[in-house]
Order: structure tokens, then sequence, then C-alpha cells
């Protein structure tokens, strides 16, 4: 894995402070974080550890108060929130607990959207659509609307719609917190065999050890500072 | 202390103001609306009653004559040879003064005791027989109220001009009203009657002559001749007053049609706050609240909302209530008769109507979302696609119950014969029933908009065009809010276009005549016609009089013509034949009847109808019915030889010329108005069509703005929705954003679908716009005004209506699209 010695993210001495009430409550505290391109990392830690924050941060959607964030080689910080909605559209895809499809539009509509937005043209959007809908085992649920597949079949969609535009890094917030046993599995399976055959780097928020044994480093957060690094 | 539960509702309506103001704002603008419809209406009618109670004073009867007034020597004989004493002499004019039209009363000051109490303050020197004497002595010599004259700039001892007849005269402010009724006298002078004869031209002649009659007035009756007649005070005030019953009948309809758009608004806001709180409820069911405690929590909420409205649209009426006023009073001095009224009465009558209607309003608009909460179960309460795909299977039988009402609002319409207020029942019925089929219809076609979408502005296109039809729950209502103010608008601006090409159709054919001469409000003298007619280029002249005949019945206004040989062509018969009509007209004891008087008192050509004349009363054999807008329905045309057979009175009040060909009607009126001692005001043909359409215009300015209120509530509905909807979809919108949409690109999908709103709202208007506006042309100005008009569709009105309506969803969105714009997308993260 040459690609895995190439730093895809360098986080160094990042703070995240919110205001609560008159007090500032820092719920990321200095933290220094390398992750390599290709690389899966698991995020774990307790309820209000910052696990969501530091996501946000990796994600850019939010930025640090202090310290420094060069994801893809790019400086986070110096982009202003425009440049950060156009840099998260291009290199980043996303996969929440709560699938957050939108309702409104079918299955292949929901994975058309991201290749929209990323300019991909008709056809060849068309054929990727084909090509991930099949490859999350779900290439006759095209024209069906979110609410009447299962919760698998719905992280399943959000994880193709996540990587249709082959995005270098994939972040996903306890993917599998809303599932069974079984499609947890499958949805595990399916972000392990898909994120690495596109050579892309993953960061995965967790409560499960199974998820964390699954990828190949795991960092824990504790009061908002990285506590150990496996 | 608030029992929990009540806590827990109203927490919720505290957490989202936004949505309980533009609630509150929307049922108080429709509570405000009627409110100051009726404050207005109330008023105009209170003063014209206080106006008419003061001058009428003691009277119980009047005397009236014919068209010119009452002999003067009639009264002498009343007063001297018969001996009566509670008899005062009376004329009642009207003249400019700086433009401003002002009533006159002429009396005689000796005879008024017995009548009128009309005090005045005393002067400076504390001398009120100064200004009796003043007022007997000075020639010109006038009263008026303190507030007219500071209006007028003048004070006790100030000269001032009047405008009669086209003539100026002299007045002098003697002395202002005083006593309690001094506000019942706005825009009245006093004078005496002896200078108002001398304005007026009626020498030897009376407006009418006031008696005070205890008991039995047949003894009097027998007294008079038969060219005049003896009529009840009272009746003849209320008289007058009926005449505009229609037009304030009509305006109180247009009110309520904002608080109809205000039900929408409501019922909008609890049904979203309903389906926000389906967890909640879900929750407090599971707890063990009765369905009935659910459904009273709800409409509790709706009562503290309908309260709050009520009483907000109450203030804001009663402010409203005086910039109304204005308009109101100024139609019915234009079209029936004259009131002054400055001061809106705050009626407690009304207020209360306002509050019942707010209050009655928010409880009924709550009703069904109320119901539905109820009704529940509590495991389906947490599943909110359930809920919509409820209200998605709901669709058809609520439009099916909506064309129900339609048909029952068509059969209304047949069966209720001329009722006004049936019709508008109807009108009203009609707009329901549609409303009840606009959420499927919006449904469908939203539907079939996706593809179109998608292939214009692909898949954001597409997701901004279906979240409208699923979200009907919340979209429909706001959808129904903006169709039904927008038909409003068609229906309302075909009817008053189509009676505009109508008038206007009408005025080409009526104005036959090249120039029109008046002598400014009082008669033309025969030397003044003779040198008009002798122009050089005159080569034929109509002649007309318009004489006011009252009896017990009514006043009817007699349109006497001398026709010139072009000038029947005029004039267009519905109902008979030209060829045999007009020779008949001329010379038999017959008249013609305006399309209006023949609707309202149901006669037809062969009937007979019955005239106070000089010669007592004579019976008129209908010949047929002729085109005329004519407001007061109350118009006959009968012929000048005919005339002057029944009726001792010369008089020509117009003159109509038709010049040689190639004359230029301009130069004519230019010689006409520089003839050396003429009172003559000459107008052309064009102006005259102009200023005809300029009166119009003007009828129809508080219509005009009683729909820009109405499409102002339901343009706080949009506003409402997309807020709403913004609640439920800041998660969707925060994915998006993570995805990688801009603020920009989440605005712009904001903006599109409430744009998409917009269009579909207006396209849905347009059969309720068309269908509105046939029943207000053929069965509403039918029933309250008797004149027929020809539908005129134009389809600019159409496009307008329908980019108005996307023009006005786009405004009502741009807050909740910039609202969208700055969700973080740091929210798609957190967990439901």
């Amino acid at each position: 894995m040459t690609r895995m010695n190439q730093p895809e993210i360098v986080a160094s001495g990042i703070t995240r402070t919110y205001q609560e009430g008159s007090r500032r409550h820092t719920v990321l505290d200095n933290i220094d974080l390398q992750i390599q391109r290709g690389e899966s990392v698991a995020v774990r830690g307790r309820s209000g550890s910052g696990k969501s924050t530091l996501l946000n941060l990796l994600g850019a959607i939010d930025s640090p108060d202090s310290g420094t964030l060069v994801t893809c080689g790019v400086e986070l910080t110096d982009l202003d929130e425009h440049a950060r909605t156009l840099f998260r559209r291009e290199k980043l895809g996303f996969v929440y607990q709560a699938f957050n499809l939108i309702p409104t539009l079918t299955v292949a509509d929901n994975i058309r959207l991201v290749l929209e937005l990323n300019a991909i043209v008709r056809s060849d959007a068309d054929a990727r659509i084909e090509e991930l809908l099949g490859a999350v085992g779900l290439e006759d649920r095209a024209a069906s609307f979110p609410d009447i597949l299962s919760g698998g079949e719905q992280q399943r969609v959000a994880i193709a719609r996540a990587l249709a535009h082959r995005p270098r890094i994939l972040i996903a917030d306890e993917p599998t917190g809303n599932l069974d046993d079984t499609a947890a599995e499958n949805v595990l399976e399916l972000l392990e065999q898909l994120v690495r055959a596109q050579g892309g780097t993953m960061v995965i928020a967790t409560h499960s050890t199974r998820v964390a044994a699954a990828c190949d480093r795991s960092i824990e957060l504790h009061n908002g500072r990285l506590e150990r690094v496996e | 202390m608030i029992p929990v539960r009540w806590r827990a509702s109203f927490s919720y309506l505290a957490r989202h103001r936004w949505q309980l103001a533009l609630s509150i704002v929307g049922i108080a603008i429709g509570v405000a609306v009627i409110v100051a419809v009726d404050l207005a209406n109330a008023s105009a009618r209170k003063a014209f009653l206080l106006s008419m109670d003061t001058v009428t004073g003691e009277a119980t009867h009047q005397v009236i004559g014919g068209p010119r007034g009452v002999d003067a020597a009639l009264y002498r004989d009343l007063r001297v040879t018969h001996g009566i004493d509670d008899i005062a002499p009376v004329i009642d004019e009207q003249l400019t003064i700086n433009g401003r039209r002002f009533g006159v009363i002429g009396i005689d000051l000796f005879a008024e005791n017995a009548m009128r109490s009309f005090t005045a303050e005393a002067d400076s020197s504390g001398d009120a027989n100064a200004i009796v004497r003043d007022f007997l002595a000075l020639p010109g010599a006038a009263l008026m109220s303190r507030r007219s004259a500071d209006s007028l700039g003048i004070g006790p001892g100030d000269r001032f001009t009047v405008v009669t007849g086209g003539q100026s005269a002299e007045a002098v402010l003697v002395g202002l009203f005083g006593g309690d009724a001094t506000s019942a006298l706005d825009e009245l002078m006093a004078v005496d009657i002896a200078t108002a004869q001398a304005w007026f031209g009626m020498d030897e002649l009376l407006s009418r002559i006031d008696v005070r009659i205890d008991g039995d007035a047949s003894a009097f009756r027998a007294l008079l001749p038969d060219s005049a007649t003896l009529l009840d005070a009272e009746g003849r005030t209320q008289a007058t007053l009926d005449l505009s019953a229609a037009f304030m009948t009509n305006l109180t309809a247009m009110s309520l049609l904002a608080l109809l758009i205000g039900v929408f608004l409501i019922y909008n806001s609890v049904s979203f706050s309903v389906l926000q709180r389906r967890g909640l409820i879900g929750v407090l069911r599971a707890l063990g609240m009765t369905r009935r405690e659910i459904f009273v929590s709800i409409l509790g909420e709706a009562a503290v909302l309908g309260l709050l409205a009520s009483l907000l649209g109450l203030v804001a009426g009663s402010l409203l209530g005086e910039q109304l006023l204005g308009l109101v009073s100024r139609s019915i001095n234009d079209l029936y008769f004259r009131v002054s009224v400055t001061d809106v009465s705050l009626d407690p009558v009304t207020l209360a109507k306002g509050f019942i209607a707010g209050m009655l309003t928010s409880l009924l608009a709550a009703t069904i979302p109320a119901i539905e909460a109820a009704s529940l179960q509590p495991r389906l309460t947490l599943l909110r696609s359930s809920l919509e795909q409820r209200a998605g299977r709901a669709l058809p039988k609520v439009a099916l119950s909506g064309i129900g009402i339609m048909l029952a609002a068509a059969l209304l319409l047949m069966l209720s014969g001329r009722s006004l207020a049936a019709g508008l029942t109807a009108v009203f019925m009609l707009i329901a029933g549609f409303a009840l089929c606009v959420p499927l219809i919006a449904k469908r076609f939203a539907a079939r908009l996706e593809s179109l979408a998608e292939a214009v502005g692909g898949t954001a296109s597409r997701l901004a065009v279906a979240g409208v039809g699923s979200s009907l729950s919340r979209t429909g209502v706001a959808i129904v809010a903006l169709a039904v103010a927008v038909s409003a608008t068609i229906g309302v601006s075909v009817m008053v276009n189509s009676f505009r090409v109508s008038v206007d159709d009408w005025l080409g054919i009526a104005l036959r005549a090249d120039v029109y001469v008046s002598g400014s409000g009082l008669p033309i003298s025969d030397s003044d016609r003779q040198r008009v007619i002798s122009l050089p280029t005159v080569t034929a002249a109509s002649t007309s009089r318009l004489a006011r005949i009252e009896d017990a019945s009514g006043t009817r206004s007699l349109l006497v013509i001398d026709m010139a040989p072009d000038a029947y062509a005029g004039t267009t018969l519905l109902d008979a034949d030209p060829e045999t009509t007009w020779p008949a007209w001329e010379s038999d004891d017959a008249v013609l009847v305006s399309e209006p008087y023949a609707y309202r008192f149901r006669v037809s050509p062969g009937d007979r109808i019955d005239l106070r004349t000089d010669r007592g009363m004579r019976a008129f054999t209908v010949l047929a019915t002729y085109q005329s807008f004519d407001v007061n329905a109350s118009g006959l045309m009968i012929s000048r030889s005919t005339y002057d057979r029944h009726f001792d009175d010369v008089a020509i009040d117009n003159l109509g010329l038709y010049l040689g060909d190639d004359s230029d009607a301009g130069a004519v009126v230019e010689a006409i108005e520089a003839l050396p001692g003429a009172r003559l005001s000459a107008t052309s043909n064009r102006a005259i069509r102009d200023l005809s359409l300029d009166v119009f215009d003007q009828t129809f300015i508080i219509t005009d703005v009683l729909y820009w209120l109405a499409t102002g509530v339901a343009l706080v509905g949009i506003l409402s929705s997309m807020l709403a909807l913004q609640l439920e979809k800041d998660r969707e919108q925060g994915t998006l954003r993570a995805l990688g949409m801009t603020r920009r690109q989440i605005a712009g999908l904001i903006s599109t679908q409430t744009g998409v709103i917009g269009f579909i709202s207006g396209l849905a208007s347009i059969p309720l716009g068309l269908v509105m506006a046939w029943v207000l042309i053929e069965v509403i100005n039918r029933r309250a005004f008797g004149w027929q008009i020809d539908i005129t569709i134009s389809p600019v009105i159409i496009a307008q209506a329908v980019l108005f309506a996307v023009i006005a969803a786009l405004i009502a969105g741009l807050y909740p699209a910039l609202r969208a714009a700055r969700v973080e997308p740091a929210i798609a993260m957190r967990e439901e």
C-alpha cells in the first residue's frame, strides 16, 4: 500500500470550543492526528466525548478555533464557508447513523443528486448509479422511495450515495448504530469493500468494537482529548 | 396552577414564536378588515342619519312638489290662508367651496323655532342676537360648523366664495353652529332662504316644506294641490339610506373574504403544530391522556390564538376603518347621497361582531386538526410517513366533498331567486368547495411537473418540485390560501374589466352628440340655448332634463329628452322594436324604463307606471327597457313632448350638439365657453367619455384595497407555511449542505419550491376565478344593481394573476430561503 505512506489528514493542535451560557465549553482540546491515505480509522469514545465534533472538523463542516487542519493537501482553516462547501462536494462522502436520505427522491435520484452536484454528465451518472446499486445489491430498488426500504437497505443507499463521486475520504457517523446485527455486518462489509476498492480513506465514529476491529486503527476521545491511539 | 399538559402545549407555541406570530397576524388582518368595513359602513350610515335627524328636526312630514320643487305660494297659502304655524320652507341644494362639495340648507329663521333647533355659538362679544341680526341682514350670510370653517381656513366675519351653476357668489360666515349636533352638520351651511333662492335660481320655489303634524295627516293632505304631496320624513330618510344597501352588502362580503383566507391560516398553523408534535401527542396518549383531552388542548391553543388575534384585529380594524371611511364615503357621495363623515364611531356591536368572528374562525379552523390529533393511534403518531400517506389517501374524498359543496352552491344559485345574500353565500360555498379540491389538483400537478423540472434543472429542481407534492399536509393549505386570494383577484378583475368594457361600449353608443353643454348644475336659460344652437357648425341639438319625481313609493329619475334625429340610436332598446317604439314614445303617454329599474320593480313592456305629475297621478305605458348602468335603479325615459303635457317645467339641463362634417369639437367648446354672460360649461364627446371612465375607476378603488388586504393574508400564509416546513426540513437541508450544496443552491431550492407553490396556486386559481367572475357578473351584479354585463375575459388578466401568484410566493419565500441557506451541515450529524 504505497499510498498509505502519504498523510491524507493532518490535524495539529486543533481545539474547538462552544459558548454555553456564560461559560465556554471545550469540546476538542489540542488534538494532533494524522491519517494516511487509504487508511481506515475508527473514532471511539463515550457520548459527548467530541466524536461528532471531530468528524465535523475533519469533514470540513466546521472549523477549529485554533490549530491547523490539512486535508487532501488543502489547509481547511484557510477556506471560507463557500470554499469548504466545494471542497466537501468534491473530496468527501458522508454516511450518517440516521441515513438522511432525501425522502422525496427515489433511490437512484438520491445518488444522482451528488453526481449532478459534481457535474457528472447524465450518461456517466446513469452508469455509475447502476454500478453502485449493483454493488450494494439494490439494483431492483432504483425507482423506490426511501421510506419503503428497510433500515439496512436505506444505509446501503446512503453508502452508494456517499461513494458515488469517488470521494477521497468517507466520513461515517455511527453507520451501523440504527441497524440489527446482520444488517450492520452487511453495511460494514460494504464499506470495507467499496472504500478500499476506490483506495479511499475512511473515518468512522463508532461505539461498536466490531466496527473498530474492522478498521486499520482506532483512536479514542475522552473529554475532548485524544487518549489512546491503537 | 396550570396543568402540565397545558404547559406542554403552550411551551410548544412559545418555542415557535414566528409561527405563532404569523398565525396571529393572519387572523388579525382578517378580523381587522371586517371590523374596518363594518365600522366605515356603520359610521357613514350613522353620520347620514344624524345629519338628517338634525336637519329634519321636529318635522314629521315633508311637502314636496314636482321636478322644479314646491311653489312658494303654497307655503304662504298654508301659513296665511289656513293659519298653519308648524311648517317651515326649505331649500336643500349643493354648491362648492374651494372645490369641495357642501350641502346648503336655506331656511326662514322666523319659521324655524317650530322645526329645528339650530343654535349658534355666541360671537366674541358674547352676543348671540348679533349673529341672528347679521344672518338676516347681511347678503350671503351663512352658518357652518367650526370644523368645516377650520378646514376652509375661515372664521366668523370672514368672506368666502361659493360656486353654484358655474357662477361665483360671495358669502360671509356670520357664526358657527353651537350645541351637541355640530358634528352632524359638517360640510353643510345654513343660509337665509332668500339667499339660497338667489344662488340656485329658485325664485318663488322651495325644495320642500317641512311640516310637524301630531296625529292624523289626512286633513293637512287635503289642503295640498295635485302638484304637491305629503311624505313621511323618516320614510324619506330611510328610502335614501336604502339606496346604498347593496353597495354596503357587497363591501361586507369582500371583507369576509379576508377572514376566510385567515381561516386557512389558522388551520394551517394548528394542523402543522399537530404534525410536529405527533411524538409528544403519542407519548401523552400512551401516558393515558384521552382523545377528548387531546382535542380540548388543541382547541384551547386555537382559542388563545384567536383571542390574541381578535384583540389585535379590533385595534387594527379601528385604525383601518378610519382609512376606509374616506373611500366608502366618497363612493356613497358619488353614487347615492351626500354624507359628510370624518370620524369612525366605534360601535360596540361592530367590535363584538369582529371579536366573535375571530374567535369562531379560529376554533372552526382548529376543529379538523384537533379531531385528527385526537384520533391518532399512539403507534402511528410516531410515524410521519403514515400521516402523510393518510393525508394523501384522504385527498380524493376531500376533493369529492368539495365538488359536493360546489354543486350545492350551484343549486342555491338556481333556487334563490333574487336574494343577494343567497348569491353571496353561494360564492363563498364555491370558494370553500374549490378550496377542498385544490390539494388534489396540486398533488397531481406537482407530480407531472417533476419530470419537467428534472429535464430543465436536474435532480435539484426535481427535489424542489417533489417537496411541494410530498409535503401537502403543510404546503397544501398555503397553496389553497394563495389560490383563493388570486382567484378572487381574477374574479373581481374580470368582473371589473367586463364592466368597464361594457360601460365603455355603452358610452360609445349612448354619447352620440359631438359636444355636450350644461348649465353647471342649473338649468340652461332659453336665451343661452338659442345662442348655442345658432352657432354656425351646429347642425342639430338634443335637449335633456333630469327631473326627480318623488312619492310614497320612492324617487324616480325622469330623463326628459328631445331627441335630435341622430340621437335615437344612442339608446339601446333591449326588448322592443325601435321602428315602432320610438314613434309611440314621442306621441303617447309612455316611458322607457332602465334595465335596473325593470329588474328591481319587475316591469316589462306593456305594464303601466303611475307617476305623480303636475296634473295629479297619471299612468304611463312602458314601451321598452333600455340599457343603462343606473345605479339607483330609478331611471325612466320620457319624451319632451309627453313631459310638457304633464309637467309645468320647461327647464333644460343639457344640450347635445351635433356638428357638421369636419367641424372641430374643441373649437365649438371654446366658442360656447366664450359666449358673453352665459353660465355654460361645454365638454367634447371624448372628454365626457374619459371623465366617465375616471369616475368608474375611482369607484373600484375600495375593491382593490380590500383584495390587496386579502392577498396580504394569503402571503402571510405562505410565509408561515414555508417557515414551518423549514423546521421539519432542517436535517434534510443540513444533509444537502454536507453533500456539497452551497448556501446559494439551498436558497435556490427553497425559492424554486415557493415559486412552484405560487405557480400551482396561480394555475389552480384560474378556474375558480373565472367561475367567480361569472357569478359576480351574472348573479351578484344582477341581484345587487339589476344591470347585465357582457363577460370579457382578458388573457392579460389571467397571465398577470399567475405571474402575481409566483412573485408573491417568491417574496413570501425569501426569508425562509435565506433561513434555509443558513442551516449548518452539522445538523445532519445529530441523532434524531
